[in-house]
């Protein structure tokens, strides 16, 4: 992210004195403490013309300490507020995982699940607009991979900046993109390719590789991993902003992989006070459409209860809320079906790459040259 | 039947086999598997009646050693009287025989013909003999017999007689007096729901007098199996009186024999001095009823006569039958032996009083535990006893069973998918049919048959102890409630206080007010402890003010009130509101502040008392406690006074005051029909109560 954005560490500091300030305040009032932030749900994202992207609402939530759970809570956000600005003046990091664990000694503040910690985390973000790098807070969880013709610089541990191909000078697996994508660690140098194609499976990102589909098609292949991380969305949104490349989105054809994609177009809902830098504005989902099981007759699977309960929700969340998101579902909930990317080979190893990309590509909707 | 002379030679010693053989399946014979649970239970039965008899603490000792084939070694060792060497061919080796087959009152009672079918199957599957080793108190050593049994004769033939000194193998002492079976037997040991560990278990939690020690061994001498369950009472069980019959249960034969035997002169003597309940104003109206002269001699009375007093019988009010001919296990009792047989959290139980079916006095206890180490999600265990034998099969076809299923549990708080059927969850619910004449639905003697007032005299039970653990349920939820905001306020709060204090640099805000903010409402905490040196149990109830207004209650405390139970200490007095429950008004309780109320009661052991029921009487809930229902209360009240009252008649032989006890008894009905309802389990309200 952009210098400009981060924080210095008073700011930090102060912005996390503000939530201890609310609880005591109240206190000194005679009230019990609380802790006002907003609510994380469907129904409080709405998208923010400015930034193109969906952003938390004005619902708030105030998390008040009436009952035991909601008074750890607090008592939670103040010690991980004291070990926030212990990291800041020592000059220190550590990730969520460790903070978790160190939480075994604030007593009746201690986090019972790691879950726990990393939601605290994410409240505290929201509440003073900071980002857990600001935090010195790290994520364990791993980065995407990329392979293609596009070249970085990251610093490595000694502090030197490493220049790096992602066609030549990376193996099978590709570039491996670290938690950390911020300019100051990673820089965007230098590219020959026409568009980045986000791939969901691990599975269809390696036959790609194999296929050599990013020389043919002239574009960088990125590896999700499932649910992207946030330093895979924050690259995408890099690569879009500072290359002008388009992002191609392609993943399987159930409910979840439509939120995956939403997450990158758009915005998580979890992480929707920071969608301005998560998300890639104008990405487009490439497929598996729902049409595309009937049109290329793809094996499909049932939809289980809870994918039928997921489409359900995402008929009502604001980010799928245009004719054609409308239209895919229904279609989805009348066939009843779902569809994996690999089943496309029924029609051979070679059939993703020579026939159904492009012609997804040419599409008209989608209008990239191939 | 044991008076008639038996026919003689071969006829006989065909009837005895073949009798034998034709009703082995209710002589409890039919297969491996029962066969040696029903030789433990005639010895262990007898044992427990003999010692009872004697008034002596039971030590039974049963040992199982697998031999070879289908073969089983039973040990049966008690600490009772022992038998005198002149009678114990006549106990084992008698088929038929029982000074107990015509009296009226609540025994064990015989499962097919007793031990004799022991020695009986010993020696028809193995050919071998049944030793018993006897010793009575009376004599220096005890008497060793092996027995078999004459079929031809149907008697005992003794061999190998011997006296010795019998040393106790276990405690190396000799033995004072006692019995001991050593019998060999075609059969298998298994475990499980029926099996000689279940059944013993059982017998354990009806009998909390009697110490009683399982231990089961393989081929190979290793233990497979072991059970030990020590008393927990020095009580023992009543004694119990016999009864004359009542007239509502007689049949027209039966009257017509006592009629054909009677001495009495007068037809009223007759009435009142063979049939309990009948009272002289009684006997007249029953002979008016009759058309008979009060004069009439009984011995002359002709059959359409004793049919029309038969019929006069159920026209006329009459006493119930005399009820200590029954002997209850009684709730603490029965609390205690669930307790130690089965890990719970919560125990449940009611002792009914004594009603009358077709003139036969029975009694309903029902016990239930809830919690600790059951299966939540497996069918409640059912433990069901008649006169204090468990009753281990037919389930499913048993009265006392379909009392369970037809309860709506899921109101107590236990699921019964479906609505209907044997409910489940972590509990275990005993049944206790005590009375004179259970009656089975066959020979076998293993299902209670069906019976109106049997059958809702059951649901009653059930609903009061179902009360009991739903109150147990709310006020464990409460409780769970109550110590989450008082860690709340007293852990977290002030943690947060100081926490935020110290890292905006500023002063600590002043946290009453906010403690009144969170909690706003008063609460209720009780505390039952033990007092080992006073053997003391001591309770404390504590009642908290976190409101911002002055509170004033009166506080009212369910206490085990009875027999040598007493109040030893109680500084605050308060005074008695009824039977078991006391109250205690206190000062007006200001915004924050807090009184406690404490007492000691004796004449509980350790652990008898574990559960407090609090009430309270004032304006605004408390967390903790139940608003008290006068209305209920002062019902409960009216019924104590007529208890006395009919206590007091019943103990009176004057007949003017038997008629005044017959129309207390009629109004007493009349409450208890209400009243039924008022059991403590219900002194709350039925709605409004929770949360």
């Amino acid at each position: 992210m952009s210098n400009s954005r981060q924080k210095s560490k008073e700011e930090v500091i102060e912005a996390l004195h503000n939530v201890a300030s609310e609880m005591h305040d109240k206190m000194s009032k005679g009230t019990p403490p609380t802790m006002t932030l907003p609510v994380r749900s469907k129904s409080n994202i709405g998208f923010d013309q400015k930034l193109g992207v969906y952003k938390y609402g004005k619902k708030r939530t105030v998390r008040d300490a009436k009952s035991l759970g909601s008074a750890r809570q607090l008592l939670r956000s103040l010690h991980v507020t004291e070990f926030i600005e212990e990291m800041i003046n020592s000059g220190k990091s550590s990730t969520l995982r460790e903070m978790y664990y160190i939480s075994e000694a604030w007593g009746n503040g201690k986090f019972h699940s790691q879950n726990e910690s990393n939601n605290l985390a994410e409240d505290l973000e929201i509440v003073t607009k900071c980002l857990r790098e600001d935090f010195r807070l790290r994520p364990e969880e791993d980065g995407a991979r990329i392979i293609g013709n596009v070249t970085f610089e990251e610093r490595n541990r000694r502090g030197d900046w490493m220049r790096i191909n992602c066609r030549d000078d990376v193996g099978d697996s590709g570039y491996g993109v670290p938690y950390n994508v911020e300019s100051e660690k990673l820089r965007l140098i230098e590219e020959d390719v026409d568009f980045v194609m986000a791939i969901e499976t691990g599975g269809m990102f390696d036959r790609l590789v194999e296929n050599g589909f990013d020389e043919e098609a002239r574009c960088a292949l990125v590896h999700l991993k499932g649910q992207p991380a946030r330093s895979t969305r924050r690259i995408m949104r890099r690569m879009s902003d500072e290359w002008k490349k388009p992002i191609v989105v392609f993943a399987d054809c159930d409910p979840w992989s439509f939120r995956i994609y939403a997450s990158i177009a758009y915005g998580a809902i979890k992480t929707a006070h920071i969608s301005e830098y998560l998300a890639s504005k104008g990405a487009i989902y490439l497929g598996i459409t729902a049409d595309d099981i009937l049109a290329y007759d793809l094996p499909s699977d049932d939809l289980s209860k809870q994918d039928l309960g997921a489409l359900e929700a995402e008929l009502s969340d604001p980010r799928f809320s245009t004719g054609w998101w409308q239209q895919q579902i229904d279609l989805m909930k009348e066939m009843g079906k779902k569809a994996e990317q690999q089943s496309l080979a029924k029609y051979g190893l070679d059939f993703v790459t020579d026939t159904y990309l492009p012609e997804k590509l040419a599409h008209p909707d989608v209008g990239l040259p191939y | 039947m044991s008076e008639e002379k038996p026919p003689t030679g071969k006829q006989k010693q065909i009837a005895i086999s073949e009798f034998f053989e034709k009703n082995k399946h209710f002589l409890g014979f039919d297969s491996l598997q029962r066969s040696i649970i029903t030789a433990v239970k005639e010895s262990v039965d007898n044992s427990l009646d003999a010692c009872e008899e004697e008034r002596i603490l039971p030590d039974i000792r049963v040992e199982i050693n697998r031999l070879k084939d289908d073969r089983i070694e039973l040990i049966s060792q008690d600490n009772g009287p022992g038998i005198p060497r002149g009678s114990i061919e006549h106990v084992f080796g008698k088929f038929l025989l029982g000074s107990r087959f015509h009296a009226i009152r609540q025994t064990r009672g015989q499962q097919g013909i007793g031990i004799t079918g022991v020695v009986m199957y010993s020696q028809l599957t193995t050919g071998s003999k049944t030793t018993v080793v006897s010793k009575v108190i009376e004599e220096s050593s005890a008497v060793r017999v092996d027995l078999g049994i004459d079929t031809r004769k149907n008697k005992a033939i003794k061999s190998g007689e011997n006296r010795e000194v019998w040393v106790d193998e276990v405690t190396g002492e000799e033995v004072r007096h006692g019995l001991k079976i050593r019998t060999e037997m075609k059969a298998k040991y298994q475990r499980g729901r029926q099996s000689v560990y279940q059944y013993l278990r059982m017998t354990s939690i009806v009998n909390p007098h009697a110490s009683i020690s399982l231990t089961v061994k393989d081929r190979d001498g290793g233990v497979i199996e072991e059970g030990d369950w020590p008393r927990t009472t020095d009580r023992l069980p009543r004694v119990v009186e016999e009864i004359k019959p009542h007239p509502h249960g007689i049949h027209l034969g039966t009257l017509q024999r006592m009629l054909r035997e009677s001495e009495e002169r007068k037809m009223t003597s007759f009435l009142r001095h063979n049939f309990s309940g009948v009272s002289m104003r009684a006997a007249r109206e029953i002979l008016k009823k009759a058309g008979l002269e009060e004069s009439r001699q009984p011995r002359r009375i002709r059959a359409e006569e004793a049919q029309a007093v038969l019929d006069s019988f159920q026209k006329v009010k009459l006493l119930n039958p005399p009820t200590d001919c029954l002997s209850p296990i009684e709730d603490l009792l029965i609390k205690k032996g669930l307790s130690k047989a089965i890990d719970s959290r919560f125990a449940s139980t009611v002792t009914r009083d004594t009603r009358v079916t077709q003139g036969n006095p029975f009694q309903i206890e029902v016990g239930l535990v809830f919690g600790g180490d059951m299966p939540a999600d497996s069918p409640i265990e059912i433990l069901r006893f008649a006169n204090r034998v468990p009753l281990m099969y037919q389930q499913g076809g048993c009265l006392l069973t379909k009392a369970i299923e037809s309860v709506d549990w899921k109101r107590y708080g236990l699921d019964q998918p479906g609505g209907k059927g044997v409910p489940k969850g972590p509990a275990a619910v005993l049944i206790h049919l005590a009375s004179t004449n259970v009656q089975f639905t066959s020979e076998a003697k293993e299902a209670v048959a069906s019976n109106e007032e049997v059958i809702d005299e059951i649901r009653r039970a059930l609903l009061e102890v179902g009360r009991g653990l739903r109150n147990h349920l709310k006020k464990s939820s409460q409780r769970k409630k109550a110590r989450e905001k008082f860690e709340l306020i007293n852990v977290i709060l002030p943690e947060i206080s100081q926490k935020s204090s110290q890292l905006l640099g500023r002063e600590e805000p002043d946290l009453a007010p906010v403690i009144t903010q969170i909690m706003n409402a008063v609460f209720c905490e009780e505390a039952l402890g033990w007092n080992v040196d006073g053997k003391l149990t001591t309770c404390d109830i504590t009642v908290f003010n976190y409101t911002a207004r002055a509170r004033a209650y009166t506080i009212l405390a369910k206490w085990p009130e009875g027999d040598g139970v007493e109040m030893v200490y109680n500084p605050l007095g308060g005074r008695k509101e009824t039977h078991g429950l006391w109250a205690w008004r206190l000062d007006t309780l200001d915004p924050g502040s807090s009184a406690v109320i404490s007492f000691s009661v004796s004449g509980l052991g350790k652990g008898d008392w574990v559960d407090m029921e609090i009430f309270f009487r004032g304006n605004g809930d408390i967390i903790g406690a139940t608003k008290i229902d006068e209305n209920l209360l002062g019902e409960m009240r009216k019924k104590e006074a007529l208890d006395a009252a009919v206590e007091e008649a019943r103990g009176s032989e004057d007949d003017a005051m038997v008629g005044l006890a017959e129309r207390a008894g009629e109004s007493s009905d009349e409450v208890s029909e209400g009243a039924v309802e008022t059991d403590w389990g219900s002194i709350a309200p039925e709605s409004g109560v929770d949360e």
